[in-house]
């Protein structure tokens, strides 16, 4: 299973490639790629391709990878089927700063300089740093606490949100565009930011997974089983909340990935995280990378926000998966 | 105006149509409809006007009637004696108190913004409507003149504004059309040639690389822009930090040959004010398109 994913987001991440609003041939596709490797950019379609299209496909990838694998260590972490990367606050953070930044950007010059990425990413570790402090007793994070705390935050800063957006209507298509998520200007620098976050998080992940088993028989067992259970539960809030923060900074807050992808491949495989966190991370990169696919090409040369994608299509069919695997039981 | 009420045609309500607009124009000063397809009645021309829009303010002062506003939303800025005005708020947060307490005849405002369901229970008269196109700029400067009883100002404007987009183009008759892309924010959204400023590039003799089929306002897939090749950038975001810099920064965009040629125009807020308002500033919003054009004009 795991062979044939890594083979599939191959060819799912060389058909993106290969496909976009610009028509480039096969051999041209190829040749970009080939020559991009080597640091040389001769015509117009390896720009198209190595410049524009390849950092787009890649980020797409490594951002769905890490929602994914955010979202089923949180799933696992807090017992709960309806947790997400966003769980606690990174999105609400992450967007109130970006939308800050877009809207008062012109007047305030120092939020402009450090650019909606810089200042996204912050907000997210800062809002996520607040719901630990309030739930924390002591050295221990109490789950529902925290989870209480996060939802909070949350609203309160997506309402702050709204008020920014509604403040300069001219820039409320702007904010909105960034909400939905948007892979639009990748470049390779942020590819570069998730991939190194994703180098420290994917091994933590593998390694994690007896752990998260041990987390779902109930966090008394786990402890008599010999888990440091408080520890684990501040590690992986950490490693989520940086992978989740990268992520959101750099795409927007494109929802459905981390709470989907984890439960499409609990449906396939089963509960168990020795195959549950592989396959999510790399089912999540193939989705997302389809997503966006879709999100330039539907409309081409139009767009459609990518965040609109993943929900349109991946919550339909989500509902059949759940559908047929009830059906089989 | 996309709104217009929809008429039986048969000979008989045909008639009864005929005496009732009779009957109604030959009553009251002024009947005009609004973009809601909502007929607009006041009997005596408005003296005490609110405008909840830019565009609606410009008009009125272009009329010459800028001393009947009393009050105007918080982005009108032009002319700039309405500056000292008492600020409403936006179109769609209106501080409705105070609005009311300035006791207008007659409010001018947004569509969408809801306004008229709270003030006409009010007694007070609302007109909505927003120009998206250059000939409604004219249709909506005509009803706002009928409700101030001014429509041969109003007639006396739209013929100069005319004549000079008329004398303008000829500036622009000659020369092969630039490729232009007009950049509303970094996203990117785009205007396409329907929309109110597409249609203003038109005029200006630049040949917009956003085709009509992606909508009036498209979100813009990057790699077709860098495809598009265009000779020149329009960034009307520069006002938000868009600028020849962060263009060329972006993944790809070096290699367009604006960016290379430096054509690149960062527009100012007054000048993206002036591009965005639909209303009586257009032959100047024109002018400044095809100054900016000029050199690329070959």
């Amino acid at each position: 299973m795991r062979t044939g994913s890594l083979a599939a987001l191959g060819v799912v991440l060389l058909a993106a490639l290969a496909v976009g609003s610009v028509a480039v041939a096969p051999g041209d596709v190829l040749g970009a790629i080939l020559r991009g490797l080597q640091g040389q950019v001769e015509q117009a379609s390896d720009v198209i391709v190595w410049q524009v299209r390849a950092p787009r496909v890649l980020l797409a990838a490594v951002t769905g990878a890490a929602l994914a694998l955010a979202g089923s260590a949180y799933q696992a972490v807090f017992r709960n089927p309806l947790a997400d990367p966003y769980l606690l606050g990174a999105a609400s953070g992450a967007g109130f700063g970006a939308a800050v930044t877009i809207v008062y950007g012109a007047s305030v010059t120092w939020l402009a300089t450090l650019g909606v990425p810089t200042v996204a990413f912050v907000t997210a570790l800062v809002t996520v740093s607040l719901a630990v402090l309030m739930a924390r007793v002591g050295g221990t994070l109490p789950t529902v606490s925290l989870i209480l705390a996060g939802v909070v935050l949350g609203s309160s800063l997506s309402a702050g949100t709204s008020f920014v957006m509604l403040a300069d209507q001219e820039r409320t298509a702007g904010v909105l565009a960034w909400l939905l998520g948007s892979f639009a200007f990748a470049n390779w620098r942020d590819v570069l930011v998730l991939v190194t976050i994703l180098v420290l998080a994917i091994p933590a992940g593998l390694a994690a997974r007896r752990a998260f088993d041990l987390m779902l028989v109930g966090e008394a067992s786990a402890k008599q089983l010999g888990l440091p259970v408080e520890r684990f539960k501040w590690l992986v809030v950490v490693i989520a909340t940086l992978l989740t923060a990268a992520a959101v900074s750099v795409a927007g807050v494109i929802g459905f990935v981390g709470l989907v992808v984890p439960h499409a491949v609990r449906l396939a495989v089963g509960p168990e995280h020795r195959e549950l966190i592989p396959l999510s991370i790399l089912w999540g990169a193939a989705f997302l990378v389809l997503a966006d696919l879709a999100a330039r090409t539907v409309l081409a040369p139009a767009e459609l926000p990518v965040g609109v994608v993943t929900s349109l299509v991946g919550g339909p069919f989500f509902l059949i998966l759940l559908r047929r695997s009830r059906m089989r039981a | 105006m996309p709104c217009r009420p929809w008429f039986p045609v048969t000979l008989r309500s045909s008639l009864t149509w005929l005496l009732v607009l009779l009957f109604t124009h030959g009553l009251a000063q002024g009947t005009v409809t609004d973009d809601l397809g909502r007929d607009v009645t006041l009997d005596v021309p408005a003296t005490r006007v609110v405008s909840m829009i830019p565009t609606h303010t410009e008009k009125v002062c272009a009329i010459g009637a800028c001393d009947r506003l009393v009050g105007v939303d918080m982005f009108s800025n032009y002319p700039t004696e309405v500056q000292a005005l008492p600020s409403l708020g936006s179109a769609f947060e209106a501080d409705v108190e105070a609005l009311v307490a300035l006791d207008p005849d007659l409010v001018l405002t947004d569509e969408y913004s809801g306004l008229h369901d709270v003030l006409e229970p009010l007694g007070i008269a609302v007109y909505v409507g927003t120009p998206q196109t250059v000939v409604e700029v004219w249709e909506v400067t005509r009803d706002v003149a009928t409700l101030l009883g001014l429509q041969g100002e109003a007639e006396a404007l739209i013929r100069d504004a005319i004549a000079r987009v008329d004398a303008l183009s000829e500036r622009v008759a000659m020369g092969a059309s630039p490729s232009v892309f007009v950049e509303l924010d970094p996203s990117p959204y785009s205007v396409g040639p329907q929309s109110y400023l597409g249609e203003l590039l038109t005029l200006a003799g630049g040949a917009n690389v956003v085709a009509a089929e992606l909508g009036a306002f498209p979100l813009v897939d990057p790699e077709y822009i860098v495809a598009q090749d265009p000779d020149v950038l329009l960034l009307l975001d520069a006002p938000f930090g868009e600028s020849a810099d962060t263009v060329r920064a972006r993944p790809g965009w070096r290699a367009l040959s604006a960016v290379a040629e430096g054509a690149i125009i960062e527009f100012t807020q007054p000048q993206v004010d002036l591009l965005n308002r639909a209303g009586p500033r257009l032959p100047e919003a024109l002018e400044l398109l095809i100054d900016v054009l000029e050199e690329y004009r070959r």
